[in-house]
């Protein structure tokens, strides 16, 4: 099991090695040797997760004194094989769509070198290995966004992500280095028995110890998955070639949620730093959405996607939902990556057909059909508030008593009850034959979705967090007083009801269509075409940093 | 007192860092400078070994702030040559930081860890001189294209030299870290985060960017395979005397 720990970070490093070595060979065999590399990884991490399942034992391996080491368990396992997998199909992409561009060679190097960092990463058995992986991720990925050196933009971008992501590396630095201070070990297994013994024991500028390093670590994830408002490289990025989008926003930018889940153990300790989690991740929830669909380029509207999901995930882990952050991360990098490596042919589609659905005065006046018919509005509207509701909770009361009572639970369950009403909503407005079939089915899909969902993410947290009491410690630390959830729960509630109430009546009277953009609302909209000034104040800040510097170096150009 | 001023001219303390960056401009020999940026901080650290005094609080803050100063200016500086010598002086007075409990081998390790790859990076400005005719960031650019094993060379170089892992710098970076308060820490953080801006401005300056030059001849496989080892050998002896740093 050792050799298999070390196997995984070595094989993609070996073979961009072995390019280096033969840069000069023809690109058919550069490719095959690096693609023939991945399978093998894969195959690897597919057998490191089938041992541990045999095993069921985590395994920790050290090859120096006091760092060098990595280690084996549920997180790791299952990371392995989702961040191998996906790696994979980036490389088989890449073998022709790369086939044109100018260092082919060196993208090969580079995209092994960045799979065998991310490979570290989530193997990393201390925290030296977890700094120096977390490290070169970010250096690796500023070469593979800047591959097209003759591109302006994607050197620009590429600058915004490093700084990013080195702006991020520091609070985990300091984390690391007060961990160590504090506890006397670098080691990650040792660390957190340290922890569990003595979690109260230090203290650092008068804060508890572990408070300070985990809202340092929860820095440090904000940055490295785009959170509002360290999220402005993350839309550009689409600069750089398309199978480095594709990795970033299936792969590398869900690095935020696999270090809080890696730092678990210090959050059960931090309630209130879960709570800014939360907070975070609600505002680049709305905010990444709002984005999204405000823009007109499919790339960009998929950055902006991936850093809505990702404030969902963040969600997720504030509310103690640790294990189904990674869920989240793994559905979302699927699917995410699917959609960026078929970006390309969607675009070659709407070029012929736009796909866009005619209105009504369309299909009544020029194709002459009559309108179909629509459900009433107030039974839809009854249908949409009460349905989703009903499956969702029926769906956690069946994993379980204890889990429909936790606040994390029920605070995901009005997650899901929303994105439910959303779907029966899109379905009501839909004019079809037979609305009554159409909804029919759609409600059995959610079922069946929310159904397959919940046994999932419940068999997922069973095999990353086995040690139940750890699970329930982390839902405890993230909960708020009960009378305050209470009145939180009522209020959400009445404002879910009355607004899909309000939102149908619009929909079903024509309201939506109609009336002139208020001053305010022509006023919202200009904030978010520019995206909240935030990539201007940032580069006000680069600008007079720079100026500083300038004037700097005349005035001390003596010297 | 006087021998630690002295040792103050050699791990350079503001204002007194004049003197090696004078020193390094007046040098026009590649192999010079990068010389004088090897034994330079060596002989400041012989000094603190024989200085009869402990040293005075307030040096680390002075080194904290000599080094924040270089660093701001390295952010604008596109000569290759001065490049090197303000990232010598930002990094290398961070010793003093360390001269409080370090031992002497570790004091001479690392400025030896900061000093090496200054000093790679001197040498490097005599192979672009020669056929630009100046090492000047954004003069040249898009070097990637034409001259792959120098551009590549430079990118290992400039990486070594803002302490990116696993280059030794780093995990001295992180025993300087140990060795300071919080604000301290803090502050060399951000030092360390302006290194890695400055060095992306660089590369961006040399190496990316549209291409502006005949295609030239790049650098010969020995060289290159010189300076493969030399970083390879770097990072290695790094990996075994720093000990993770931590």
């Amino acid at each position: 099991m050792d050799k298999l720990i070390v196997l995984l970070p070595a094989t993609p490093l070996l073979s961009a090695l072995l390019i280096t070595l033969l840069a000069d060979r023809a690109r058919r065999r550069i490719a095959r040797l690096s693609v023939g590399f991945s399978v093998l990884t894969f195959v690897l991490a597919a057998a490191a997760l089938a041992l541990y399942l045999v095993e069921g034992q985590p395994q920790w391996a050290s090859f120096g004194p006091g760092w060098g080491s990595l280690y084996l368990d549920p997180l790791t396992s299952v990371m392995s094989l989702m961040v191998a997998g996906i790696s994979l199909v980036v490389h088989v992409y890449s073998v022709r769509y790369m086939a044109e561009e100018p260092g082919y060679g060196r993208f090969y190097i580079l995209l092994d070198l960045m799979a065998a960092a991310i490979l570290l990463m989530v193997a990393a058995g201390d925290l030296v290995t977890l700094l120096v992986a977390w490290h070169l991720i970010g250096v690796l990925l500023y070469f593979l966004l800047g591959h097209d050196a003759a591109r302006p933009a994607a050197q620009r971008y590429a600058f915004w992500t490093f700084l990013t992501y080195r702006l991020g590396d520091l609070p985990l630095v300091l984390a690391a280095v007060l961990l160590y201070e504090s506890y006397g070990t670098a080691a990650l297994p040792t660390l957190f028995e340290r922890i569990s013994a003595a979690p109260d024991a230090h203290a650092v500028a008068g804060f508890p110890v572990l408070g300070v390093v985990a809202l340092l670590v929860a820095l440090a994830a904000f940055a490295r998955s785009a959170q509002f408002p360290l999220h402005t490289w993350l839309p550009y990025t689409m600069e750089g070639p398309t199978p480095v989008s594709a990795l970033m926003h299936a792969g590398i930018v869900n690095a935020g949620g696999f270090i809080i889940n890696r730092f678990a153990p210090l959050f059960v300790h931090a309630g209130s730093v879960l709570h800014l989690v939360f907070a975070v991740g609600l505002v680049t929830a709305i905010l990444g959405s709002i984005l999204m669909l405000t823009q007109n380029d499919i790339k960009k509207s998929l950055g902006y996607s991936t850093m809505g999901q990702m404030g969902f995930m963040f969600v997720e882990c504030g509310v103690g939902a640790f294990s189904l952050a990674i869920y989240h991360l793994i559905a979302h990098g699927l699917f995410k990556g699917t959609l960026f490596l078929g970006a390309g042919g969607v675009i070659g589609n709407a070029r012929k057909h736009d796909g866009v659905p005619h209105d009504d005065i369309y299909t009544f006046v020029v194709e002459r059909r009559p309108l179909a018919p629509r459900l009433p509005w107030i039974l839809a509207a009854v249908i949409t508030v009460v349905v989703p509701f009903l499956v969702l909770g029926a769906s956690r009361w069946l994993m379980g008593g204890d889990s429909v009572g936790e606040q994390g639970g029920i605070i995901l369950l009005f997650f899901g009850w929303v994105t439910g009403a959303q779907l029966l909503f899109a379905t009501y407005r839909l004019r079809v034959d037979s609305p009554w079939r159409l909804m029919a089915m759609i409600i059995l899909s959610l079922v069946i979705v929310v159904a397959g969902y919940t046994l999932i993410e419940h068999g997922f947290d069973l095999f990353l967090y086995p040690d139940r009491e750890l699970s329930e410690r982390i839902y405890a630390a993230a909960s708020i007083p009960l009378a305050t959830f209470e009145v939180l729960v009522m209020i959400l509630t009445a404002a879910i009801v009355v607004g899909w109430l309000a939102t149908y009546y619009a929909a079903a009277n024509g309201r939506a269509h109609h009336g002139d953009a208020s001053p305010l609302r022509i006023a919202f909209y200009s904030l978010i075409s520019r995206e909240f000034y935030v990539a201007d104040v940032y580069a006000w800040l680069t600008q007079a940093t720079l100026s500083l510097s300038r004037r700097l170096n005349v005035w001390s150009r003596w010297m | 007192m006087t021998l630690l001023l002295i040792a103050s001219l050699f791990l350079p303390l503001f204002p007194l860092s004049v003197v090696l960056n004078g020193a390094l401009t007046k040098l026009n020999h590649p192999a010079a400078r990068g010389a004088l940026l090897l034994v330079w901080p060596q002989l400041g650290i012989g000094l603190l070994q024989i200085a009869p005094h402990a040293m005075p609080p307030y040096f680390v803050p002075w080194a904290l702030l000599t080094s924040g100063l270089y660093a701001l200016r390295l952010l604008t500086v596109r000569d290759m040559g001065r490049w090197a010598g303000f990232l010598a002086t930002s990094s290398l007075t961070l010793t003093w930081a360390l001269a409080a409990g370090g031992d002497i081998v570790e004091l001479h390790l690392f400025a030896f860890w900061f000093s090496l790859p200054p000093a790679l990076m001197a040498l490097l400005v005599h192979p672009l001189t020669r056929r630009f005719g100046a090492a000047y960031a954004g003069l040249q650019g898009g070097l990637i294209g034409h001259l792959p094993r120098l551009s590549a060379v430079l990118a290992v170089t400039a990486l070594a030299a803002v302490a990116t892992p696993p280059f030794p710098g780093f995990f001295a970076l992180l025993r300087v870290l140990h060795a300071l308060d919080w604000a301290g820490a803090v502050t060399v953080l951000a030092i360390w985060l302006i290194w890695g801006w400055a060095a992306t401005k660089l590369l961006q300056g040399f190496i990316f960017g549209t291409d502006r030059t005949a295609p030239g001849t790049d650098i010969g496989r020995a060289s290159t395979l010189a300076f493969t080892g030399v970083a390879s050998l770097f990072v290695a002896a790094g990996l075994y005397l720093t000990g993770g740093g931590l």
